[in-house]
This record gives C-alpha cells, structure tokens and sequence, in this order.
C-alpha cells in the first residue's frame, strides 16, 4: 500500500498559507498538517469563520488532506512558550483552544487533531498533574467525539507524556476515544524499541503521524538522513500496520529554506518506501532481485542508487551461480554493485578485463582477496595505469611486493622515457618496495 | 521540427545517420529490438544484443545529443526457433531496465502456433512490468495478420491505450483506429508508406495516437524520412503545431506511458563508455 505524504505548515513560517499551499502541493505532497497559528488561520482573529471558509476552499483547489496541529508556540501566551497547558493552572484556555481546533477540523474536513501533554510545572507535583491532564484530555475528547474529529495525542520527549507507555496509561484514565498521534523522530529520540517496533506497537490507535530524522536521546527535529533513523523498514512497517491517514513531515526550525528542504523531504520519503518495500519483497521472494537491482535507480533515484543495490544484494543473499547472473545481465552500475557487495573471483577477473574505471575500481576492493598475487599485481598495475587512486586498493599495504615494486618501476621507466608522469601515490608506493 | 523517431534500428546505421538526424531535429528515439537479418542460433547472441541496446548504442545516441530509449521482446520471425525461444526466461531481467520503455518487437511474420504462444506471453510480460508493447504486423497477408493481432490483444487484458500495431498501410489501418490502440506507420524510401501516403492518412484518419517512424535498418532505407513526413504534412497544409503533435508530442504520450523517458535536457553526455569512445585514431 502506498503511504500518503504530507507536509507540516509549521515548516513554512516564513509563507503566507496559500503560498506555503501551493508550493506544498506542486511538490506533489497528499495533504498539510495545518499548525493553527497567528498567521495561519489564527482561531482567535475576528474573521476565523471566513478564514476557515477560505482554507477549506485553497485546500479542495489543491486537493490537499489535512490534520489540526495545535502545537504553536506563543499563540495563547506571547511570554510563555506553548503555555498554558493542561498542567497550568488557567488550563481553561489550553482547552478552549483544543475545542476550537476541534471545530475548525470539523468544518475542514481534517482527519485529525493532534495535542500533547505539556511539561510539567515544578510546583505541580506528578500525581496532579496526571490528574489535571485526564481531565482536560477527557473534556476534549468528549467534545471531539461529538464533532466526529478523531483526537491524536501525541507523546512528546520532555513532557508529561513523553512515551508510548505514558500514552498507554494516559488511554487507561481517559477511555478510548483518545487516539494516538506518533512522531517517528520521537521513537528514535527517546523510545526503549527500535522505530519499526514502536510503529508496529503504535499501529491500531494512530490517527496522526509526523516524520522527520532524530538522534538518540536529543529532541531536534533533522532533515532526513541528517539522524540515526533507517527509514526503509520504518516506512514499511507502518504501511504494514493498514494507517491510512497522512505522514506529514515535521521540520518546525526548516521554514527559512522551506521549498527546497520539502522538494529533499519528498524525494526522500518515496525512495525509502521503495527500498522498504523492495526489501520486503525480498524476505518472501530472494529471486526478484533479478528485477529489482536494474529498477533500483527509478525507485532511489541516482545518488542514492548503488547504495541501495548493494543493500538488495546483501538481503537477497544470492548464491554464486545468482550472483554471476546477476553481474552478467546487469549493466555496469550493476555489475558494480555485484563486485562490492557479492563478489567472486571469475566476476572480479571479467571487470578487470574491462575498460571501465568504476568496474576496475571495485574489482580491486575486498572481493580482490582470493585472486592469485599474480592477478592481483596486474590489477593494481591496471589501476595506476588508468589513473585511479590507490587508496581504492583493499590490503594494498599488506600484499604489496617487491614484485610489484618492480612492476611499477617499470611503468615508472616507460613514462619517464615518453616525457610523461606517474601519479604520485603510485611512485610513493614504488618507492618504497625498493 | 523537433522529432522523435519512435521506430528506428540504429545498431545498424552509422555515425554518419547520427549526425544527419541530429541536424535535421531528432532529438530522441526508441530502437525496438528484432531480428538482424541474420538468423540468431542461441540465446546468448539475444543478451549480446539487448546489452548493446541498453549500453553501447544509447551512449553513441548520446554523443550526438539524441536520447536513445529500446524495447526488448523475442521477435516474431525467430519466435520458431527453439533454439531462440530459450531467451524468454531472461527477458525479465531486462525489461527492468532503465531505458527500456516497452516491450516489443512481438506479434507475427507468418502466424504460427508458436508465435501466437510466444505474442501472448509477451503480452502478459507487458502487463506485468507495466509497460507498453509494440506490435509488428506481418509482410505477408497482412489484413489476416493485424486483425488476428487485435484479437490477440483483446484476449490478453492489455489496456488498448498501451500497445501499438506498427507497419500499418492503407488496407490496415481502418482495422486499427476505433480500437484504442495507436497505429504505428514507418516511412520507407519504396515499400511500406511514402510520405504523401502518409499525409493522405493522416487526412482521412486524423492526428491521435499516430505514430510516424523510418524503421530505418540494416535494409533499404532512410532515417530521415521523419522529417520528410513533417515536410509534407507542412506543404499539405497542416500547421507546425500538427507536425509537431505527431512527430514528437504522440511518440513521447505513448512511450511516455513507461515512466521511463528520459528527456530532460540537463544530464550531459559521457566522454566515453566503459572506458570506450567512439572516436578513431584519438582514443
């Protein structure tokens, strides 16, 4: 099932809504989830009626999903950040916000509205806190019920419920109306499972979720793969657990390079959930990847291309005879990723024999182990000859010999005497076998 | 005149046609495979072939600033040799491939048992990578052999939208337009179609989904009768826009259908291939 992604307005802050809209769905995102802020459809604004009309209208031109975000950071209070919550004492107006949010969902046609918990105040002790926080997650639940908005609450590191656990037990004071709202960043930040794990755990109650890249223990939202997450099995697990509503990312602190880091985020996104699901194809199937490895470019897109046939290869663990079909049906960005990842000596010998400095390249990484030195020598003798580093070489310091040395003096005599040079890490290495 | 040659062999022609089509507007093409007018024998001459279609020939393509693209199929008039037919298991693995954009040449030359079985394998390769197929009508009784094509199509669940009869002339084509697929016509210097016959179609029948090729091979033939088409359509008196709806726009809707064009201007052309150019003398 192919997942639907979204994109966080809370990451266009420095956009009008219609343009952070139309930008947002020419990229080719499904839907927006909608940080209901003072300049983005401020529910305390005189006119909210007319701006809600007119957002419905500019997310139906665009054929954009949406959910209610309410995580704004000075909307209630312009001293107190994201205050008050549902752990102050004027709690009332957290919640008046909430019902309002609610409403507006309601009138857009949102699949969700997400809330969290808020840190607790230090004069509030714990027991109190979870107290206060039940009963005004239960007014809002209650109210969103009536309005038919399905409510995500969303655990947040540093607040009151900061885990999938604290949500748990948080469901079990206010009953089950109260959904979930996942960040996949979270996971990584501050859950005990591994991310595919927690979105497994997270599946039958989400309502919400948000993505963005994270590194353990640290709460800043990261472009994807500026973290530690591996999205590939992420992604799929999610499709896995049947959520059909949106993946929007969530880069709060991108908005001043908003366009280009969306248009990343996207292409990002869909050659994740192409690997996950080639990947997955894989574990039932091993023989695909003699389709596979030539679609990997369309699915992962250039840049990212080899890496991924290399992690094909090593999922679908040919034996020999599939490894040297696959080298010989492949084309050269096959071919290489073969060498690297499953390579055999009658491989390694044919990209030797060729004319291709990629295929040299990685003809002489670690699947040059098993050739015979003198095969080896020739290689690293070809290699220098076309001019490709020798850092390339795996082992290069332990299997170089004097036989080598004097291999490459002799190309080092031939050059000097047309007027021509060697690279200098080849004389380097010449010089010092002698 | 920007042209898009949907129906060329260029693994027979010269560096010489390259840079005559280049000049004259080719800017892009597709290059089914087919027979070489040499029985093959095994299905290793098959892979050569195919690799030479996906490696080598759009590298020389690339040289002269034209986007090559293949379609790969075991073609009908070797679709009788059992010794050719061993290379249907390995057409998967290349109709994976980045630049092929369909499947094809498949269809008949004399309309055996065993091309109807091989013609509706490929048919369901087509559907099952997703990709458009390229029919090849017959030489020979070849009213017979494009209706017996459209049923073999019908009978395989293809949408019609995604497959195209190739070769089509004056007695073939009525058969073909209303059915929903496109009708493929190549322009030859004496056989098939001559450019006033084409337009004289293209009057009667229309502009949607006509494709206008040269065939041009290893026979009798001219690469830039592509162009010759675009010139009498202009002196028949269509408009530039018409000559451009169905020497480029047409080809690139339907091969388009592959996701797999490759047209953008931005992506340079390689000094070599695998180490190799196509220069003499220098390299």
């Amino acid at each position: 099932m192919t997942l639907r992604f979204g994109y966080g307005t809370n990451g266009f802050a420095n956009h009008r809504l219609a343009d952070a809209l139309d930008v947002i769905a020419e990229l080719g995102y499904t839907g927006v989830a909608l940080t209901l802020d003072h300049a983005h459809l401020d529910p305390y604004a005189p006119d909210v009626k007319d701006q809600v009309a007119r957002t419905a209208r500019l997310l139906a031109e665009r054929e954009l999903a949406v959910v209610v975000e309410t995580g704004a950071r000075y909307l209630l209070d312009p001293r107190r950040k994201h205050a008050p919550t549902f752990l102050h004492d004027d709690a009332h107006r957290r919640v008046d916000f909430l019902k309002r949010a609610v409403d507006i969902a309601a009138e857009l046609g949102a699949e969700a509205v997400s809330c969290w918990a808020g840190v607790r105040p230090a004069h509030v002790s714990p027991d109190v806190a979870w107290q206060l926080l039940a009963e005004g997650c239960a007014e809002v639940t209650g109210h969103a019920a009536e309005r038919g908005v399905a409510l995500g609450f969303e655990p947040e590191p540093g607040m009151l419920v900061e885990t999938l656990a604290d949500w748990q037990r948080l469901r079990e004071l206010v009953g089950e109306h109260l959904k979930l709202t996942l960040d996949i960043g979270h996971c990584r930040a501050n859950e005990p499972l591994d991310v595919a794990d927690c979105v497994r755990l997270a599946g039958p109650h989400l309502v919400n979720v948000q993505i963005d890249d994270m590194r353990r223990g640290v709460h800043e939202h990261l472009e994807f793969g500026a973290g530690e997450i591996d999205f590939p099995p992420v992604l799929r697990a999610l499709a896995e657990t049947g959520y059909t509503g949106l993946v929007a990312v969530e880069l709060p602190r991108h908005s001043h390079a908003a366009p280009d880091v969306a248009a990343r985020s996207l292409s990002f996104l869909r050659a994740a959930q192409w690997l996950g699901d080639a990947l997955d194809r894989l574990e039932s199937d091993p023989a695909a990847i003699a389709t596979l490895l030539p679609a990997a470019r369309r699915g992962v897109g250039r840049a990212a291309a080899e890496d991924a046939r290399v992690r094909l290869l090593h999922a679908a663990g040919p034996d020999r005879d599939e490894a040297a079909e696959l080298y010989r049906y492949g084309d050269n960005d096959e071919k290489r990723a073969v060498l690297l990842a499953c390579p055999a000596p009658d491989l390694v010998r044919d990209a030797l024999r060729s004319n291709d400095t990629r295929l040299v390249a990685a003809a002489l990484g670690p699947g040059a182990r098993d050739l015979p030195d003198a095969e080896w020598r020739q290689g690293v003798l070809k290699s220098v000859f076309m001019g490709l580093p020798l850092s390339g070489v795996a082992g290069l310091d332990q299997r170089a010999d004097a036989e080598l040395g004097r291999m490459l003096a002799a190309l080092h005599h031939e050059r000097t005497a047309a007027g021509r040079t060697m690279p200098a890490d080849a004389v380097e290495l010449m010089e010092r076998l002698h | 005149m920007r042209i898009f040659d949907p129906h060329i062999h260029m693994t027979s022609r010269t560096t010489d046609d390259y840079e005559r089509m280049a000049a004259a507007g080719v800017r892009a093409l597709v290059e089914p495979a087919f027979w070489l007018g040499q029985p093959r024998t095994n299905p290793g001459s098959f892979t050569d072939y195919f690799d030479a279609l996906i490696g080598w020939e759009p590298f020389r393509a690339s040289q002269y600033g034209i986007r090559h693209h293949c379609t790969i199929a075991l073609n009908p008039k070797e679709a009788n040799d059992p010794r050719c037919r061993e290379v249907l298991p390995l057409l998967p693995r290349y109709l994976a491939k980045d630049r092929v954009v369909a499947v094809g040449e498949t269809g008949y030359d004399s309309m055996t048992p065993e091309e109807d079985e091989v013609f509706a394998a490929q048919l369901q390769l087509a559907r099952e990578h997703g990709l458009p197929a390229l029919v090849h009508t017959p030489h020979r009784d070849k009213v017979t052999g494009t209706r017996r094509s459209l049923d073999v199509v019908k009978e395989s669940g293809i949408d019609p939208g995604l497959v195209v009869l190739d070769h089509l002339n004056e007695p073939t084509v009525g058969e073909v337009a209303g059915t929903g697929c496109w009708m493929g016509f190549s322009i030859y210097p004496d056989t098939k179609m001559s450019p006033e016959r084409m337009v004289a179609i293209l009057r009667e029948y229309g502009l949607e989904r006509v494709l206008v090729n040269s065939a041009a091979d290893w026979g009798k033939s001219d690469p830039l009768l592509t162009l010759r088409t675009g010139e009498a359509m202009l002196a028949a008196g269509f408009s530039a826009d018409d000559v451009d709806r169905v020497l480029w726009r047409n080809p690139v809707e339907f091969y388009g259908q592959s996701g797999r064009l490759d047209l953008d201007d931005d992506s340079a052309a390689e000094a070599t291939f695998a180490g190799n150019s196509i220069l003499r003398g220098g390299s």
